[in-house]
């Protein structure tokens, strides 16, 4: 019987401790990967620019791309330094950005609780949504002018629908049951709002503010294009103009490193304000 | 100076092997600037198509020298025009290109304007105030030297970075005190409240001159030799008529830019067209044999831009020399 029971009993110690010790490393063995396709990235780079393959306009080895990342850091690129086009970028990003949550999440709400609201405003969302940006922004430069105003509307508009179109679905998911619930223990409209709507909606209202966040940073470039002098975007730009393709890849490194960050930032924000939500 | 030559001598070479068993090319992409010159005759009668029977003919327009380097650096164009700062731009940065035609040299086609209510007699009073220019294009150089010149720091204004037309908008609704661009679009500035401070004549005549030249991509030249005579060709028949029929062009220019006669005819004597026999002398082009003063325009702006901290370093000028090539005019001038 001892004889028969162990290989019972091996198969289950087997799996027990092969999922023990993999569930740690699961979480390195990705960051290991990630580490792997960034190393690669940068050796062929590395490769192809030194043997000559890649004309150095259009791609520059990785030292030129990071002397002009130091020049930039420490001389600036044009009078303003890296720090200070970041700053200037990240402002005109995160007003936007708050802007387009402060009105498009009570609107997604509203349009979500209300077949009224959504019959009437839904119309306006749908056809701008898929509005080309640059489209977009000939006209808010002629209304609103070149300064900052046409800048942070057009960022605020990239960003509007996606927030709108995600509360409304998280809104509309909500499990019935759970208002019912409230309802019948005498939740006033007020208290379904605020316990029963938004704690259920949350988790999909955040992701759809995380890719709203990515729509407001995609425009960014096409948003400083016009009568900027300082932004990441702009000094893309400039440079372009310029063939300075170092400073044009360095810019455009630092500005997905800076999408990346502002990712996890929204997400340990998810964490710290909805534990309960699995992001 | 060997190097060159072999270089030369192997250029020549190919030219006259390929010469003869030369394809046809078959799409012809020419970009040419938003600005009045004898471009705009050459499309307008179809000189190019009928110089090349059979080619797909493609014209794009391209607001300014920035947008053009772009278009070049991309491989978007087979011939296209640049000014002086973004040829030195292009040269230094080895963008596959030669220049092998004087398009116009600018007068007051391209000038600075500035609001006539705000008092501005001289560079100096544009402390504080919005002026905008193209960046990396013949006006913002010419804004930048201007203000050196005149030791006006360019930090007390703010400098801002606009298409012509966008200038031309954000003049109207009075986002902006002083621009220095370039006709048509200048017009509208004029038109609403603006005064002339300053032309590219006058900065020529203090002696930085700015032009545009006509440049080719190497590769399409390797290929087709033959068929950049013919653009040179057709380009010169352009000129020869501007000159010889300046009223039959200011109908064609007003009807190219939607323009009324009397506007296209003014802008027409701010830009100086120089007949092709001409562009081979040494206040042009220059010969082969002897490069003419476009290099030292060249090298000059090019200084200024490596001090603008525009450029990372001075090109030699060796390789501004080589740049332009005044072979295929020669040819067509039959020299």
């Amino acid at each position: 019987m001892s004889v028969e029971a162990a290989p019972m009993a091996m198969p289950i110690s087997a799996d027990r401790t092969r999922r023990g010790s993999l569930r740690m490393p699961n979480v390195s063995r990705s960051v290991l990967l990630s580490t792997l396709t960034v190393a690669v990235l940068l050796t062929t780079w590395i490769i192809v620019t030194e043997i000559g393959w890649a004309n150095e306009l259009f791609l520059p080895k990785p030292q030129a791309v990071w002397a002009a990342f130091v020049k930039t850091m420490t001389k600036g690129y044009q009078g303003t330094t890296l720090l200070q086009h970041l700053g200037a970028s990240l402002y005109r990003i995160l007003v936007a950005f708050a802007l387009a949550c402060l009105v498009g999440i009570p609107l997604g709400v509203l349009m979500g609780v209300s077949r009224n609201a959504r019959g009437l405003l839904s119309p306006l969302i749908e056809f701008y949504r898929p509005l080309p940006p640059l489209g977009l922004y000939t006209l808010l430069v002629m209304w609103l002018g070149i300064g900052e105003s046409s800048k942070l509307s057009l960022l605020f508009l990239a960003g509007l629908p996606g927030i709108v179109i995600s509360t409304i679905q998280a809104v509309t998911s909500v499990d019935p049951v759970y208002v019912r619930a409230a309802q019948s223990l005498g939740a006033t409209r007020r208290h379904l709002l605020f316990h029963v709507y938004l704690p259920a909606a949350g988790p999909l209202i955040l992701a759809g503010m995380r890719i709203s966040l990515g729509f407001t940073y995609t425009v960014l470039v096409a948003a400083e294009i016009v009568a900027a002098s300082a932004g990441i975007g702009w000094m893309i730009w400039d440079a372009a103009k310029f063939l300075l393709s170092d400073v044009v890849i360095m810019g455009l490194i630092v500005l997905g490193l800076t999408g990346v960050v502002l990712d996890l930032m929204m997400r340990a924000i998810a964490k710290l304000l909805m534990p309960w939500a699995r992001t | 100076m060997k190097r060159l030559v072999a270089a030369l001598a192997l250029a020549t070479l190919t030219f006259t092997a390929t010469a003869r068993a030369e394809d046809k090319p078959p799409k012809v992409t020419v970009g040419y600037l938003n600005l009045v010159n004898a471009q705009l005759v050459t499309k307008h009668l179809g000189l190019l198509a009928k110089e090349m029977p059979g080619v797909d003919i493609k014209y794009v327009k391209v607001g300014g020298g920035g947008d053009m380097l772009r278009a070049i650096a991309g491989n978007d164009v087979d011939f296209g025009g640049l000014g002086n700062p973004p040829t030195a731009i292009g040269a230094t940065r080895g963008l596959p290109i030669k220049g092998i035609l004087v398009i116009n040299m600018l007068d007051y086609v391209e000038s600075m304007v500035v609001r006539a209510d705000k008092n501005i007699t001289s560079l100096k009073d544009l402390k504080g105030k919005t002026v905008a220019a193209p960046f990396g294009s013949t006006t913002h150089y010419l804004l930048l030297q201007a203000l050196k010149n005149e030791g006006v720091d360019p930090a007390s204004m703010k400098i801002i970075d606009l298409a012509p037309s966008d200038i031309a908008a954000a003049w109207l609704r009075g986002d902006i005190d002083a621009a220095w661009f370039w006709e048509p679009n200048l017009d509208k500035a004029v038109k609403n409240g603006g005064k002339i401070l300053v032309t590219s004549g006058d900065m020529a005549r203090r002696g930085y001159p700015t032009w545009d030249i006509g440049v080719v991509m190497n590769a399409f030249a390797e290929k087709y030799p033959s068929y950049v005579e013919k653009f040179v060709k057709a380009e010169c028949e352009g000129i020869d008529f501007w000159l010889k029929n300046p009223e039959k062009t200011a109908e064609i220019i007003a009807e190219e830019l939607s323009l009324p006669l009397e506007d296209a005819t003014r802008m027409m004597k701010g830009t100086g067209m120089v007949p092709c026999d001409k562009q081979l002398t040494e206040q042009y082009l220059g010969t082969s044999a002897k490069k003419g003063e476009f290099v030292d325009t060249l090298v000059a702006t090019a200084d200024f831009l490596v001090k603008q901290e525009r450029l990372p370093k001075l090109l030699p000028r060796a390789g501004f020399e080589a740049f332009i090539q005044p072979a295929y005019l020669e040819k067509v001038i039959g020299r």
